[in-house]
Parts: C-alpha cells; sequence; structure tokens
C-alpha cells in the first residue's frame, strides 16, 4: 500500500466525526453537519465504486462504441432531442436503468425505488 | 429593505386591528424565493399568532405573481372552502419591508415526517386522501375568469412543456433520462388552453395537520393556470412521499381512492393515463428544481452544502422517471 491513509480512509474518519458532532450542535447547524456527513458518505462511496466507469459502460453498450462518460452523455442527449432515438427504441431503458443505478447506489443506495430496481433484489 | 422588526409589524397590524402589540417576531426559513417568520402579537390582550412571508429579494422574480397578489388567491380561495391561513394584512411600499403579507398562523404539524409516521395522526391520514381530493375538486371548480384581475402565470401546456425544457437546457447539463423523459412527455402533454387555477405545489411538505386531517393548505406562490390534474399528479411525487412509498398519495393514499373521491366530490373525470402523464411531468419537475439547488451552489448564487447535496439528488429523480415510463407506476 501506498499511502498508510488513502482518501476513502480520511473522508469516512470525517464523516464519522461530523456524524459525532452534530449530537452538539442545534437547529440549522445540526442539520447541516448531518448533510455534510452524507455528503462525505457519498465522496467514499464514489472513491470505492467508481460509479463513472459503470455509467459509461452501460451507455456505450447500447450505443456500440467507446467514449469518454461526458461525450456518451452528450450524444444520447443529442439523438433524443432530435427525435433519432425515443423512448420506445428497444434496449433504451433498459441501458439508462444501468447506467442510473450505478449513480443512486452512490448518491443513495437507501433510495426506496433503487431497492426495488437493483438486479440483486 | 428593513427588518422585520416587532415595531415595524405593529404598525402595520395596526390597519387591520385595534389594540395590537407585537410581541416576538422569529425567523423560520430563508428559502430561496421567501422569507417567514412567525410573529407574536396580542388582539386586545389576546394571543394572535401569526406568520409573515415576505419575497426574498424585496421583491418577487420576473415573472412570478407578486405577493399581494399570492394573499388575494389565497382569499378567494378561502371564500371557495379551501381551507387557507386568512390573510390579515398585505404589505404596502411605505411599510419598507418589500413585498409580502401576514396571516394567521394555524394550529398543527406542518412537518410531514412526523405527520406521516407518529400514531397520533392516524386518524388524520385515514381522512387525508378524501380531504386532498375534495379541495382540489373545489378549487379546480372556481372559474377561471375569477381571478382575471391577478397575476397568476399560465399559458399553454405545450409552452409549459417548452419552458420546462429551455430551463432545463440553462443549466448546461445532460442528462439522457430528463431528456428521454420530456421527448416522452412531449408526445402525450398536447397544447390545451389552461381551464383551471392549478395550486402548483399541492404536497404532503405543504400542509398544516391536525388530528382531524387537512388543517391548512400553505404556499401558494407558484400557483398557475393549467390543468387540474397536474396538482393530482404533483401529489403523488415519490419525492412528497418521506420513505413512506408504498402510498403513492403523499405517502398516506392510494391512487384510485383519490381519484375516485375527486370525482365524486365534483372534480371532473379523471382520466388515468392522463394523471400517469402529470406524475411523470411532476417528478421531471421535482429533477429540475434539484439541479436549480445545485446550479445555485455551483454558480455560487447561494453556495450551500445543503444545495449541494440537493444537486446529487437529481440521479433518484432520473430512477423514479425511469420507473414510472417502464412501468406505469411507483
Amino acid at each position: 500500500m501506498a499511502e498508510q491513509i488513502e482518501a476513502a480512509a480520511l473522508v469516512t474518519v470525517v464523516a464519522e466525526f461530523l456524524a459525532q458532532i452534530s449530537g452538539e450542535l442545534s437547529g440549522a447547524r445540526a442539520f447541516h453537519a448531518k448533510v455534510a456527513a452524507n455528503a462525505l458518505a457519498i465522496v467514499a462511496r464514489e472513491l470505492d465504486q467508481k460509479p463513472g466507469e459503470a455509467e459509461a459502460a452501460a451507455l456505450a453498450g447500447f450505443l456500440g462504441h467507446e467514449a469518454g462518460l461526458d461525450a456518451l452523455r452528450a450524444e444520447l442527449c443529442g439523438r433524443l432531442r432530435r427525435g433519432q432515438l425515443t423512448p420506445e427504441t428497444p434496449g433504451l431503458l433498459e441501458a439508462l436503468t444501468d447506467a442510473v443505478l450505478a449513480k443512486v447506489a452512490v448518491d443513495n443506495p437507501r433510495y426506496s425505488t433503487f431497492k426495488r430496481l437493483r438486479p440483486e433484489g | 429593505m428593513m427588518e422585520p422588526t416587532p415595531e415595524v409589524l405593529a404598525a402595520v397590524l395596526a390597519r387591520a386591528a385595534d389594540g395590537v402589540q407585537v410581541l416576538a417576531v422569529k425567523a423560520l426559513t430563508g428559502g430561496a424565493s421567501s422569507a417567514t417568520y412567525a410573529v407574536d402579537a396580542e388582539r386586545a390582550g389576546a394571543a394572535w399568532p401569526l406568520i409573515l412571508q415576505c419575497a426574498a429579494a424585496g421583491e418577487v422574480p420576473e415573472g412570478a405573481m407578486p405577493k399581494a397578489h399570492q394573499a388575494a388567491l389565497q382569499q378567494l380561495a378561502g371564500r371557495h372552502g379551501v381551507p387557507v391561513a386568512d390573510v390579515v394584512a398585505v404589505l404596502e411600499p411605505g411599510d419598507g419591508l418589500g413585498e409580502g403579507f401576514i396571516m394567521a398562523r394555524v394550529a398543527g404539524e406542518a412537518l410531514a415526517p412526523k405527520w406521516l409516521k407518529l400514531p397520533e395522526y392516524a386518524a388524520a391520514r385515514e381522512a387525508l386522501t378524501g380531504q386532498c381530493a375534495a379541495v382540489l375538486a373545489r378549487l379546480h371548480a372556481v372559474p377561471i375568469s375569477e381571478v382575471a384581475g391577478l397575476k397568476l402565470p399560465g399559458g399553454r401546456i405545450g409552452k409549459a412543456h417548452a419552458r420546462m425544457f429551455e430551463n432545463y437546457r440553462s443549466f448546461g447539463v445532460d442528462s439522457p433520462v430528463f431528456d428521454l423523459a420530456f421527448a416522452w412527455l412531449a408526445e402525450r402533454c398536447g397544447d390545451a388552453e389552461p381551464s383551471a387555477i392549478v395550486h402548483g405545489d399541492f404536497r404532503s411538505g405543504n400542509f398544516i395537520i391536525d388530528q382531524h386531517g387537512l388543517a391548512a393548505l400553505l404556499d401558494w406562490e407558484l400557483a398557475h393556470l393549467g390543468e387540474g390534474a397536474e396538482d393530482l399528479g404533483w401529489l403523488c411525487a415519490n419525492a412528497w412521499r418521506f420513505g413512506v412509498w408504498q402510498k403513492p398519495v403523499g405517502g398516506f393514499g392510494e391512487r384510485e381512492a383519490l381519484y375516485e373521491a375527486y370525482e365524486a366530490a365534483g372534480g371532473a373525470h379523471v382520466d388515468r393515463g392522463r394523471a400517469h402523464m402529470w406524475e411523470v411531468w411532476g417528478t421531471l419537475r421535482w429533477g429540475l428544481a434539484c439541479l436549480q439547488m445545485g446550479h445555485d451552489h455551483v454558480s455560487g448564487r447561494v453556495r450551500s452544502v445543503e444545495r449541494a447535496a440537493i444537486g446529487r439528488r437529481v440521479s433518484e429523480v432520473e430512477l423514479d422517471l425511469l420507473h414510472l415510463i417502464r412501468f406505469g407506476g411507483i
């Protein structure tokens, strides 16, 4: 291991610290400390899961060619805006679901619709 | 702009009643568009709990309804049997507080996560679907000619769709799911002229709930002219269920019960496919609100950990949209 304390470990411990002190705060500050701890939990999951790679793989699989994530998103949006793709295009809804599941697994894995749609459950 | 001190508010309230004293003014929330204060007043020696709502920047944003018109609409809805907080006084330029008005502080619980879960509100939750349906049926039955003098936004539905898409594009974000939802809606929304007064923010977070159910419907600032079913769809968006996702109507009720009660209370026939279209519309509208809050942070307009975090809720909305479009509901 190159670093004893990696970025993910720092983020996690700061999130734990914020969760600890939020009990000593009140009102808006306590609420914002909880929001901040949740935000760091998102960062920790993002460092661990690299959702951009999974999203790009799902979009590239549908489009049939590789590109950066921003370019893949822009291509899909452009084709939807021009009517070259529609909600009825075979495989589109499934590919977008795979792409978004990878994002919600990082942003909010407790979300009800995520629990209903994720492959393992 | 002056601060709403007890002295300033006492002068405003003197226009509404004799023998008014203002004991305390407490800021409640500082939203993006309006600021709300709890005002503890006394009238002839008896407690008079009030709420002051002001436009955040002194005046409402371009194209929005002036606060005085919002107050007038709220009173009009009250006369038609919609439970609202009674408007006590409307601010005037000479008051130095910008646009705003003072209304009664209705007793009850405003925090939806509380009344959706606490056992003491079980009877209220039981009655609420029917009450929401009846309130919306009454509001949507008000002839739009009655608000001819008020600056309510509104136009053809196709124009509303185009405006929403323009709003999405203004953020410079590419969301394939949002574009898909815009395309899905464009195939279905049509281009009808407005036919009803739409509350525009009819959701669990804007209710005051007491033991008997809906005590007051708050926040009329997004009211507009449109199609009544829009309010039914917005009420069913997953974002307002506060985790009680199995109850599609605001986290407390079932869709069929809502539609049937709406029709029974004199509302227009609810085309189920149309109601579903409005649910997708409402869900996308909430997604754009998330983008707006993320943008507020990124642009530096309102730097805040809360806004930045809400920006990350866009993916939840994307998943809800896919679920709605693939499976016809959430």
